[in-house]
């Protein structure tokens, strides 16, 4: 028991310090159209995927994370825009699944719900928790031009209204309840 | 070699903010104008959109490439190594940083110009913050009211006077100095949350007001009126709402047919004389363009880059005369510099807000713990900050907002923390009096370089300030005070450090009658070379509690102006 608790506590330290994250500024550099071709192996959006899916479930308040597909969104980004921190996210996602390997059995995606909610309570302070809740944000938060926030759902989640052409008074009265308006900046085709 | 362009009466470098509005007074007095912009022209409808992720995580419209390869170094102490700062608002457009800007308009207040003996009268000396080399600034607000309001005109600024040549008005900040008339357009509308918050300031007996901005509150001048949308921060406008000098003062310029912008003109040196009777004059600027070298001879030079680039230009423009630096013989370059220091007190209310459409500039100020609105003695601090509350929020920003231990971090409980309060958040602009002191410069980097390698400018932020600290703690428990009295549940006042790099950055070519200790005179124009003037916050002695943008201009269009009337005399 002692010997696990301490094994434990190694590969935790391990997974929290393995992804040497590029300061934030440097990722804001590089940026222009998102590309179209992915930056993950199936094996890499398969844990992505079981993280995510924990991170912002589906549950009765609504779609999740995957279901928006905020992984999309993060595929799509770590080839284009933020593809100075491809290979610092990918070390993160093979740590946590070496951790989950280690402590309890399997790769992140073959535990269970209970399990993986475990997994990410564990590493709820390491930076690799907050790059990748981060980047799921964005997934799920952003015009769905990007990928995510697929039929809206991140935008229902937290009743954001919506860009639109032009704001009333009465859109910015306090305590209003503001019929949403669901199209993305980029015209209909990105979503509606 | 480069090669040797037409001579022209002026060459203005950079046409943001500063240089965009000097252009329109030359250009209108008949003067020949090369206006010179590292930058090009930015396409609304191309170029700007109502997308978060484009404005405020990618900063595709406010973080131009040219610019971010010269980003500033910063470091605390010469000690230390200085890193680079990473990205910075600096912009190459035509219309510079007036593009993105929040666009709030402030005057200064007469006391922002002589603070020094103005604390020395109320307060003793000994009020003066050690270490610091605050002057009072060689012009008055009186001197500077005219060009403020030539400004407010001229580009178009919303608001409501506070007081008009002595009436006192309340609807408007009545701890404003008088001003000759009205602003020509009313302010913008409130928002049901900004208009909650001001009948709270009221209830604490405060004077809250609508602050000004430039931004049209209805048609201007054949211009369109904001739309309120939502994506004004970082961001430029779309409607042509916002009055970036690329939409006023620059197109007016053109018409004149006296201004030729020369865009990508990447500025390298400003050349001077070494020999003959006019020793230590300005001769022109070398600029590359598409891989070519020019030099355009110019009887005026304008430098009106941003605060940073301001001093790393003189810097790197060594000569016979100039061996340290353009008018950099008494080593004032870079000297004076601070960089603003600003605060965000955030809340949480207990039912929605509404604060996602709107924009920073659309809020509710209050003025009472700002400059010396209010007794400081025992204190312990002179000065204080303005309170901002403001609206424009977005969803990504919004979906990461803090928990204040409420919620977890993620899950279903988050989810469910997050459907209820993501609305109901608000954020705040504290801007504090802040001051140069003996520790805090500019210089260049002696190892950081851009593509074409030249130094950065490299930031020394300087020790603890406890002036500032003091006054933005005060500040922000009133702004908490505030917060409380319109019924917030949470409040979070962050920690205050300081500035590395910022986006109010003021001096480095300070203004000041004396030679010793500034760099340019009461009119803008150098001490040492006399046919450069410098226009920017960079000639800024101190900061006020406001926003720099209206400021910067009123004292570029007064260079101008002098210029203009002294020809002869200055252009030799």
């Amino acid at each position: 028991m002692i010997d696990r608790m301490n094994s434990k506590d190694v590969s935790r330290r391990e997974l929290i310090q393995s992804a040497a994250f590029v300061p934030l500024a440097a990722l804001t550099l590089s940026a222009q159209q998102p590309a179209v071709k992915g930056a993950l192996t199936p094996e890499q959006m398969k844990t992505l995927v079981a993280f995510i899916d924990r991170l912002i479930p589906r549950d009765e308040l609504g779609p999740g994370a995957v279901d928006s597909g905020a992984q999309i969104y993060i595929d799509r980004v770590l080839a284009g825009p933020n593809a100075n921190e491809k290979a610092s996210f990918i070390q993160g996602l093979q740590a946590v699944d070496a951790y989950a390997k280690r402590v309890h059995g399997s790769a992140l995606a073959e535990l269970s719900t209970e399990k993986r909610d475990q997994v990410l309570n564990e590493m709820v302070d390491s930076p690799f928790f907050n790059r990748a809740r981060r980047l799921t944000l964005e997934g799920m938060f952003s015009d769905p031009y990007y990928g995510g926030n697929k039929n809206f759902a991140g935008w229902d989640l937290i009743r954001y209204p919506g860009p639109r052409p032009a704001v009333a008074a009465e859109d910015q009265a306090l305590k209003a309840d503001i019929k949403p308006y669901r199209v993305s900046a980029y015209g209909i085709q990105y979503g509606h | 070699m480069a090669i040797n362009l037409k001579p022209v009466d002026v060459a203005v470098i950079g046409l943001g903010a500063a240089g965009g509005v000097a252009v329109l007074p030359l250009a209108r007095a008949g003067l020949k104008v090369a206006g010179l912009e590292a930058g090009t022209w930015m396409d609304p409808h191309r170029d700007f959109h109502a997308d978060e992720v484009y404005n405020n995580i990618r900063r595709l419209v406010s973080s131009s490439p040219k610019a971010q390869r010269e980003c500033p170094t910063v470091r605390a102490t010469p000690s230390q190594q200085a890193r680079s700062a990473g990205v910075h608002p600096m912009m190459n457009a035509i219309g510079g940083t007036s593009i993105h800007y929040w666009a709030q308009s402030w005057r200064l207040k007469p006391w922002d110009f002589r603070t020094r003996s103005e604390s020395i009268r109320r307060y003793g000396s000994k009020s003066i913050p050690a270490g610091s080399t605050l002057e009072d600034w060689p012009v008055t607000y009186d001197d500077l009211e005219p060009y403020y309001d030539i400004i407010e005109q001229e580009v178009g600024v919303s608001g409501k006077a506070g007081n008009i040549q002595g009436r006192v008005d309340p609807a408007g900040n009545v701890f404003e100095a008088p001003r000759q008339r009205e602003y020509p357009m009313p302010p913008l509308r409130g928002a049901g949350f900004t208009d909650h918050m001001m009948d709270a300031a009221r209830q604490l007996g405060w004077k809250p007001f609508r602050p000004p901005a430039a931004i049209n509150s209805q048609t201007y001048r054949g211009r369109a009126a904001c739309v309120f949308h939502g994506y004004c921060s970082a961001g430029g406008c779309h409607v042509g709402a916002k009055n970036s000098t690329a939409t006023t003062t620059i197109p007016d310029a053109v018409r004149t047919k006296n201004l030729t912008v020369f865009d990508k003109a990447h500025v390298t040196r400003i050349v001077s004389e070494s020999n003959g009777a006019s020793n230590g004059r300005v001769t022109g600027v070398t600029y590359i363009r598409d891989r070519k070298e020019y030099f355009q001879p110019a009887k005026i030079v304008l430098l009106a880059g941003y605060t940073y680039e301001n001093s790393r230009l003189l810097l790197l423009s060594r000569s016979k005369a100039y061996p340290n630096g353009l008018s950099n013989n008494h080593g004032q370059v870079g000297r004076h510099y601070f960089g603003h220091w600003v605060s965000n007190v955030s809340a949480l209310f207990p039912y929605d807000i509404n604060v996602w459409y709107g924009l920073p500039a659309q809020g509710a100020t209050v003025d009472e713990w700002a400059d010396d609105s209010f007794d400081h003695a025992g204190l312990g601090f002179i000065g204080g900050a303005s309170l901002h509350v403001y609206t424009e929020r977005h969803p990504i920003d919004a979906a990461a907002m803090n928990t204040y231990g409420r919620a977890p971090l993620f899950g279903s409980a988050w989810k469910k923390f997050v459907h209820e309060n993501a609305g109901r958040v608000a954020s705040t602009y504290l801007q504090t009096n802040t001051f140069p002191y003996e520790t805090t410069f500019l210089d260049l980097d002696p190892e950081v370089r851009d593509p074409l390698g030249d130094p950065v400018c490299r930031i020394t932020a300087g020790g603890v300030r406890e002036n500032e600290q003091r006054a933005l703690q005060h500040a922000q428990n009133k702004m908490e005070e505030w917060f409380r009295a319109a019924g917030a549940i949470e409040v979070t006042k962050p920690p205050n450090n300081g500035p590395g790099i910022s986006t109010h950055a003021y001096g480095g070519t300070r203004m000041g009658d004396n030679p010793e200790t500034n760099v340019v005179d009461r009119w803008g124009f150098s001490h040492e070379a006399p046919n450069l003037g410098i226009l920017g916050a960079s000639v800024m002695g101190s900061s006020g509690a406001r926003n720099p943008t209206l400021t910067l201009q009123a004292l570029a269009w007064r260079t101008a102006e002098h210029l203009v009337k002294n020809w002869k005399s200055l252009a030799g």
